[in-house]
C-alpha cells in the first residue's frame, strides 16, 4: 500500500503438478504484470522456501507426492505467514473448507475465472504487505523501548496511563524537573514528535503492548 | 651285531639283578659268625670277672672277721686263764683258811683246850663267814662222829658212823698225818660235798679227825666275785669228769672260751674249769659274716640281672640290626646338612651305591634335577623339626632313576634326620599306566554318544557317563545317588517309568530295551531307548543294572516325519478328485491305484492289466512312445496329456500319463485322470459371466472414474481458461508480443485437444457397458447383496430386516447391475444412519409385486433423512451429502433402472429416514422370445 522503498518484492509462488494449468496460470499473472515463480511440486517449493520470501503461494490441493494441504501444515510448522490459495477440484470443497479454519488465506475452485483467481491474489499480497510492514513497524519501536532506562520506561509507562508530570513526580517520588527531564528523553528515543505520536506507536506494537500488561 | 649286543646287554642285566638280590637271602649274621664267636668269649669273660671279684672280696672279708674273731677268742682264753687261776687261787686260800682253822682248832682238841661249847661258837663262827662250809665235825678214831657243827645240822649227828667213802678219806689223813681231802660226792640231801680231814693228834694219839664239808655248790657260788660269775660260768669237774657244780646255768656259754685248771689243795683230781659267757649273740657276731654273703649275694644277683638284661638289650640290637640290614626299604640317618650318616644295604641293593661309601655324601647329590627344589624345600621343612613325608627321584648308580617316598622324622637333639625310604619306582609305573587307562577310559567315556547309567539293585543311580549327562542336562553330580523318581521323569510318564523300572530290577527288561520319555533339565523330553544288561562286579556278583541309553529323538522325529508324509502322499492322493494309477510299463499291472481310481474302476483293481480296467485311455498309438519299450535310463518322461472323453459317461478327462521309475526301480506308466467335466461346463459359464461382469464393473466403477475424469478435464479447463485471459489481458493493456501471444493460444488449443480426449475416452468406458437382462430371482438378488454388505452392516451396527414377499416372480434384468443399485442404495441407507441411536439402525429390505408384471423393491433406513432441497437436486449427476461421496451413485441408479424400464425414487419413512423405491418388470417368455426374436 504504502510501497515503502525497503519493503522486498512480491513475488507468487505457483505449486501445480500439471504442467499445463501450472503454465497458463504464469502466463495470466504475468500478463498481469506480477513476479511469479513455479515449482512442479511441494517437495520442490519446500526444498527452496526460506522465511524472508514475500509474496503469496497458489497451490493445487491434489497432487502426487505430498499434497497441497500437507505442504501447507510444513509451512505452519516453519511460521510462515506467506498466505496461501488453494486451487482446488470439484469435490475438494469439503476439503477445502477445513483448510480455510485452519487460516489459510483463501481457496478457488477449478474451472475458475481470472477475475476471481486475480482478486484473491491481490488480497492475499496486500494482506501479507500489511503483515510484514508491521512486524518491521513492531521492530523499529521494540529496539527504541529497549534503548530507554528503568526510570525512562516507568515514566513513559505513565505518560501512556495518561498521568501528568506532577502526578508521575508524585508516583515515582522524584520532582517534576525529573520528570520532565525523562519525558523529554523517552520522547527523543521513542523518536515521537507529539505525545500522540508516542502513545500510538508503543500501543500499536504488539512487543510493547507485552510489556505493559503487567 | 647289535641285535646281540642288545641280548647280551639284557643277559647281563638279568645277571645283576639276580646278584643284587642274591645278598638279601644271606643272613648277615653268618658272614660275622667268627667275630661274633670272639666276641661272646670276650663278653663271657667280661662278665666272669665281676662274678669272681665278688667271690674273692666276699672270702676276704669273711677271712677278715674270721682272724678278727680269733683274735678275739685269743684274748678272751688269756683273760680266762688269767682270771680262772686268780679264781683257784682266791679258792686255795679259802681252803687253807679253813685248813688252818681246823687245824688249830684240833690242835686245841688235842690239848684238851677245847670242849664242845667252844668248839660249837668257833665252829659256827666260822661258818658264819664261811659259807663254802657246811658243817665242821669233829670224828673219833672210831670213825664215829662226836661233834657236829653247826648243831643244827642233820647230816653229822653225833653218834653218826662215816661212809665208806668218807672212810678212805679219814683214813689217808690219819696215815699221813696231815689235812686230806675225801672225794667229792653227793650227800643224801643231793648236796654235792667236799670233805676235808684234818687228823688230831696228841702227841702220839691219834684223836680223830676235825672234818670240814664245803658244799661244792657254794665253793664255786661264794668264792669268786660277782663280776667273774658275770664273764664266766665256773664248773667244778670231778675225777671222773663229771660236773660236780656250776655257778651259773643260765647264761649260754662260749665253749671255746674256757680253761680248766686242777684245784690244789684238795687235788684229788678237781678241776676248775670257767667257761666265758658269750658276750655278744651268736647272731651279732655273724652279722658281718651274715652281712658279707648277703651282699655278696645280692650282689652277684644283680649282676645276673643286669646280665640278662644287657642280653635282651643285645638280642634285641641285633634283632633290630637284623631288622635294619633285611629291610628291603631304604633306611638312613641323615645329618642335619643333609648328608647320610649311615644306610642300610637297601641302598645298595636299590640304588647300586656301595653302603661304607654312602656316609658323607649329601641326599641331594642323588636327587633328580626336576625334584631338586622340592626336596630342599622338604629339607628345609625338617630343619624347622617337621617331620616330612614326600616323593622323588633318585639316581642309581646305573644312571636311571628311581622313584623313593621318603618319610623323614627329624631329631633335633641330635640333630640328626632318619629317613625311610620306600621304592616307588614300580608303583609310579602302575599309577602312570593307571592314569593313562583312566585317561583313556575317560576320554572314551567322554567320547562315547550313547548315554551310560548303572543302577544298584534298589534302583539308586550310581553312575552316569558325560553323554547321559549331557542327554539329560544333568550334572553328573546331581544324577548319582538319585532314588527313583529320578529327575529326568517328566511328570506325567512316572507311573511308566517306575514301572519300567521294576520290572529291570525284577531282571525282566525286554532285551530291545524300553522306550522312554526324557525330561532334560531345560524342561523339553527327549526319546530314549534304554538297553538293560546286568551289572556284573570283579568277583562275579551282581551288583546293579547297566542301561545303554539312546537318544532316539531324531530316528524317532525321522520316522514320524516320513510316516506322517506318507500319510499325507496317501491322502493327498486319496483326496484327489483325480483317478491316478501306477502301472507296470511292460506287462502293464496296476501297481497302486488311488482311492478315486478305485471308486471309479472298482476296489480290486491293484493286480490287474491296467488296459482292461481303464477308461477312458488314450490308444498305444497316442503314447509319445511305446511305453513297453522303455529303458530306466530313459525315464522320466511325459508320455501323454491330453483331455479325453468316456464314450459311456460322457464325461470329459484330463488325461495324463508319464513313465517314471517305480520305487523298486522298475520302470512303470503313472496315469493321472482327471474328470473335467464341470470344470469345462464351469469355464465356460464363468467366461460368459466374466466377460458381462467386466462390462458392469466399467458401469460401476463409472462413478468413481467420472470423479477422476472431472478433474481431469478441469486441468486442461482452466489451463485453457489462463491462456486465453492472459492473451486478453496483454492485449487490452498493449503491452505484448506476438509471439507470446501466438504460443499461449497454442498451448490453449492443445489443452482443449486435451479435453476432448478425455470425454472421448469417457464415451467410450461407457460404450461398453451395455447390460445383459435375463430373468433373475430378487431373492437370490438380495441374498447376494446383503452377502457383500454383511461385513459393512456389522461396522456401522446397522440390522438389516428382510421383507421379500413369496412366490416373487423372477424379473427381467442384468442381475450385476441390480445387485449394484441395491448394494449402493443398501450403503446409501446405512450411511444415513450414522448419527441414529444404535438399537434404532435398522435397514428393511422389501420386495413385492405392486401390479400385474411389476415388482417393487424397496430399502427403508431410519436416517436423517433428506430435506426437500436437497430432495430435488438428489439424483443430479455429482450431488453429494456425503464428505467423501462422488455424487454419482444415485445419479447411475436411477439411469440403471430407467434402463431397465423402471422408476427410482424416494419418500420420506414414516418411521423416520428415507424410503427408495423402485420397480422392474417381470420376466415374460414372450417378451424375451420377443425381444431374442
Amino acid at each position: 500500500m504504502n510501497g515503502t522503498p525497503e519493503a522486498p518484492e512480491q513475488i507468487i509462488y505457483i505449486v501445480d503438478d500439471d504442467e499445463a494449468l501450472r503454465d497458463s496460470l504464469v502466463w495470466l499473472l504475468e500478463s498481469n504484470r506480477y513476479r511469479v515463480a513455479q515449482f512442479a511440486s511441494a517437495e520442490a517449493f519446500l526444498e527452496a522456501y526460506h522465511a524472508d520470501m514475500a509474496g503469496c503461494i497458489v497451490l493445487d490441493v491434489r497432487m502426487p507426492g505430498m499434497s497441497g494441504l500437507e505442504l501447507y501444515e510444513c509451512l505452519r510448522e516453519r511460521h510462515a505467514t506467506l498466505p496461501v490459495v488453494f486451487i482446488t477440484g470439484h469435490g475438494d470443497v469439503p476439503m477445502a473448507v477445513s483448510v480455510l479454519k485452519k487460516g489459510a488465506v483463501d481457496f478457488i475452485e477449478k474451472p475458475f475465472s481470472d477475475r476471481d483467481m486475480l482478486k484473491l491474489i491481490e488480497q492475499c499480497l496486500a494482506a501479507e504487505r500489511e503483515s510484514r510492514s508491521r512486524v518491521r513497524q513492531d521492530a523499529v519501536v521494540a529496539r527504541r523501548l529497549d534503548l530507554l532506562t528503568q526510570r525512562e520506561m516507568e515514566v513513559l509507562e505513565l505518560i501512556i496511563a495518561g498521568r501528568l508530570n506532577k502526578q508521575i513526580a508524585d508516583d515515582l517520588g522524584i520532582s517534576i524537573k525529573t520528570v520532565e527531564v525523562h519525558r523529554a528523553r523517552v520522547m527523543e528515543k521513542m523518536e515521537a514528535n507529539s505525545l500522540a505520536e508516542l502513545v500510538q506507536s508503543v500501543m500499536t506494537c504488539e512487543a510493547a503492548r507485552g510489556r505493559f500488561v503487567d | 651285531m647289535p641285535l646281540d649286543a642288545g641280548a647280551s646287554d639284557n643277559g647281563n642285566q638279568a645277571f645283576s639283578l639276580i646278584a643284587v638280590d642274591h645278598p638279601a637271602f644271606v643272613w648277615p649274621e653268618a658272614m660275622a659268625k667268627p667275630t661274633a664267636a670272639r666276641a661272646q668269649a670276650r663278653t663271657e669273660l667280661y662278665w666272669t670277672v665281676p662274678y669272681v671279684a665278688v667271690v674273692v672280696f666276699a672270702v676276704a672279708m669273711l677271712v677278715l672277721v674270721w682272724v678278727l674273731q680269733r683274735q678275739e677268742t685269743e684274748i678272751q682264753r688269756n683273760a680266762i686263764a688269767r682270771d680262772v687261776q686268780w679264781a683257784e687261787q682266791t679258792m686255795r686260800l679259802h681252803m687253807q683258811g679253813t685248813e688252818e682253822f681246823l687245824t688249830q682248832m684240833a690242835r686245841d682238841l688235842a690239848a684238851g683246850s677245847l670242849d664242845l661249847d667252844n668248839f660249837q661258837l668257833r665252829a659256827n663262827q666260822h661258818i658264819a663267814n664261811n659259807p663254802q662250809l657246811i658243817n665242821l665235825v669233829w670224828v673219833e678214831p672210831g670213825e664215829v662222829v662226836r661233834w657236829s657243827a653247826p648243831f643244827d645240822t642233820t647230816d653229822w649227828l653225833a653218834g653218826d658212823v662215816l661212809t665208806s667213802t668218807q672212810t678212805v678219806a679219814f683214813f689217808r689223813a690219819r696215815e699221813i698225818g696231815r689235812p686230806a681231802y675225801g672225794d667229792p660226792y653227793v650227800n643224801p640231801r643231793g648236796e654235792p660235798v667236799l670233805e676235808l680231814y684234818i687228823p688230831v693228834r696228841h702227841g702220839r694219839r691219834f684223836m680223830g679227825s676235825m672234818v670240814a664239808v664245803y658244799s661244792i655248790d657254794q665253793i664255786v657260788r661264794h668264792l669268786v666275785p660277782s663280776w667273774f660269775s658275770e664273764k664266766y660260768r665256773l664248773a667244778l669237774i670231778g675225777p671222773r669228769g663229771d660236773t660236780l657244780a656250776v655257778n651259773s646255768s643260765v647264761q649260754a656259754l662260749d665253749e671255746s672260751v674256757a680253761y680248766a685248771i686242777a684245784l690244789d689243795p684238795p687235788a684229788n683230781g678237781l678241776m676248775l674249769r670257767a667257761t666265758a659267757f658269750r658276750t655278744v649273740g651268736a647272731i651279732p657276731r655273724a652279722l658281718p659274716t651274715i652281712m658279707i654273703v648277703g651282699l655278696s649275694v645280692l650282689m652277684l644277683w644283680s649282676l645276673w640281672l643286669l646280665r640278662s638284661h644287657m642280653r635282651r638289650r643285645v638280642r634285641v640290637e641285633k634283632e633290630r640290626d637284623r631288622l635294619f640290614n633285611l629291610s628291603l626299604d631304604i633306611l638312613s640317618i641323615l645329618s642335619a646338612d643333609g648328608t647320610f650318616r649311615r644306610c642300610n644295604p637297601a641302598y645298595e641293593r636299590l640304588l647300586g651305591y656301595p653302603v661304607d661309601q654312602m656316609p658323607g655324601r649329601p641326599l641331594l647329590d642323588f636327587v633328580h634335577d626336576d625334584d631338586i627344589v622340592a626336596t630342599i624345600e622338604q629339607l628345609r621343612l625338617l630343619a624347622n623339626g617337621q617331620p616330612v613325608s614326600f616323593e622323588n627321584r633318585v639316581r642309581c648308580a646305573d644312571g636311571r632313576y628311581k622313584w623313593l617316598v621318603w618319610s623323614i622324622n627329624p631329631v633335633l637333639d641330635e640333630k640328626l634326620f632318619y629317613a625311610v625310604a620306600h621304592d616307588i619306582t614300580g608303583r609310579k609305573a602302575t599309577e602312570e599306566a593307571l592314569r593313562a587307562e583312566s585317561a583313556f577310559r575317560r576320554a572314551m567315556e567322554e567320547s562315547v554318544v550313547t548315554g551310560l547309567r548303572a543302577i544298584d539293585l534298589s534302583g539308586r543311580i550310581i553312575y552316569a557317563n558325560p553323554a547321559f549327562c549331557r542327554m539329560v542336562g544333568r550334572s553328573a553330580d546331581e544324577l548319582v545317588g538319585a532314588m527313583p523318581p529320578f529327575p529326568y521323569w517328566p511328570e506325567e510318564d512316572i507311573p511308566r517309568c517306575q514301572h519300567n523300572l521294576d520290572i529291570t530290577l525284577a531282571g525282566q527288561a525286554p532285551p530291545s530295551g524300553f522306550e522312554m520319555k526324557v525330561l532334560r533339565k531345560s524342561g523339553e523330553r527327549l526319546d530314549a531307548r534304554f538297553y538293560l544288561s546286568p551289572l556284573i562286579d570283579g568277583s562275579g556278583k551282581q551288583t546293579g543294572w547297566m542301561a545303554s541309553v539312546t537318544d532316539i529323538t531324531e530316528p524317532k522325529r525321522v520316522r514320524a516325519a516320513l510316516e506322517a508324509a506318507h500319510k499325507r502322499f496317501e491322502a493327498v492322493l486319496d483326496g484327489l478328485d483325480s483317478a491316478v494309477f501306477v502301472a507296470d510299463a511292460r506287462n502293464d499291472e496296476i501297481l497302486y491305484a488311488n482311492r478315486a481310481f478305485m471308486a471309479l474302476h472298482g476296489f480290486d483293481v491293484i493286480g490287474r492289466r491296467a488296459r482292461a480296467v481303464t477308461q477312458p485311455q488314450p490308444e498305444l498309438g497316442d503314447y509319445r512312445v511305446d511305453p513297453r519299450k522303455l529303458q530306466p535310463a530313459d525315464v522320466p518322461m511325459e508320455l501323454f496329456d491330453d483331455e479325453l472323453r468316456n464314450p459311456l459317461s460322457g464325461h470329459w478327462y484330463h488325461v495324463r500319463e508319464q513313465a517314471t521309475r517305480w520305487v523298486d526301480g522298475r520302470v512303470v506308466r503313472m496315469g493321472i485322470a482327471t474328470d473335467i467335466t464341470d470344470r469345462r461346463q464351469m469355464e465356460e459359464m464363468s467366461r460368459q459371466q466374466e466377460e458381462r461382469l467386466q462390462r458392469t464393473a466399467r458401469l460401476v466403477t463409472m462413478g468413481e472414474m467420472a470423479s477422476t475424469l472431472a478433474h481431469e478435464l478441469n486441468q486442461p479447463l482452466a489451463a485453457i481458461s489462463n491462456y486465453a485471459m492472459g492473451c486478453v489481458k496483454r492485449m487490452e493493456s498493449g503491452d505484448y508480443r506476438q509471439d507470446d501471444l501466438l504460443a499461449a493460444m497454442q498451448k490453449a488449443s492443445f489443452q482443449a485437444e486435451r479435453a476432448g480426449k478425455i470425454i472421448r475416452r469417457i464415451r467410450d468406458f461407457v460404450r461398453k457397458s451395455e447390460p445383459r437382462r435375463t430373468a433373475v430371482s430378487l431373492d437370490e438378488v438380495v441374498d447376494d447383496t446383503l452377502g457383500f454388505a454383511d461385513i459393512d452392516a456389522r461396522k456401522a451396527a446397522v440390522r438389516v430386516r428382510r421383507d421379500i414377499a413369496p412366490k416373487l416372480p423372477p424379473v427381467y434384468a442384468d442381475r450385476i447391475m441390480i445387485e449394484q443399485v441395491l448394494l449402493n442404495l443398501v450403503k446409501n441407507g446405512m450411511d444415513a444412519m450414522a448419527d441414529t441411536p444404535e438399537d434404532s439402525r435398522v435397514l428393511t429390505l422389501s420386495a413385492r409385486v405392486v401390479r400385474e408384471g411389476l415388482v417393487e423393491v424397496s430399502v427403508a433406513d431410519r436416517g436423517h433423512g433428506i430435506r426437500d432441497e436437497d430432495a430435488e437436486r438428489l439424483f443430479t449427476p455429482f450431488f453429494t451429502t456425503k464428505s467423501e461421496g462422488m455424487g454419482m451413485g444415485l445419479n447411475i441408479c436411477r439411469s440403471i433402472i430407467e434402463f431397465h424400464d423402471g422408476r427410482l425414487w424416494t419418500e420420506a419413512n414414516p418411521e423416520g429416514g428415507t424410503v427408495f423405491r423402485f420397480t422392474l418388470p417381470v420376466e415374460i417368455a414372450g417378451e424375451r422370445n420377443a425381444r431374442s426374436a
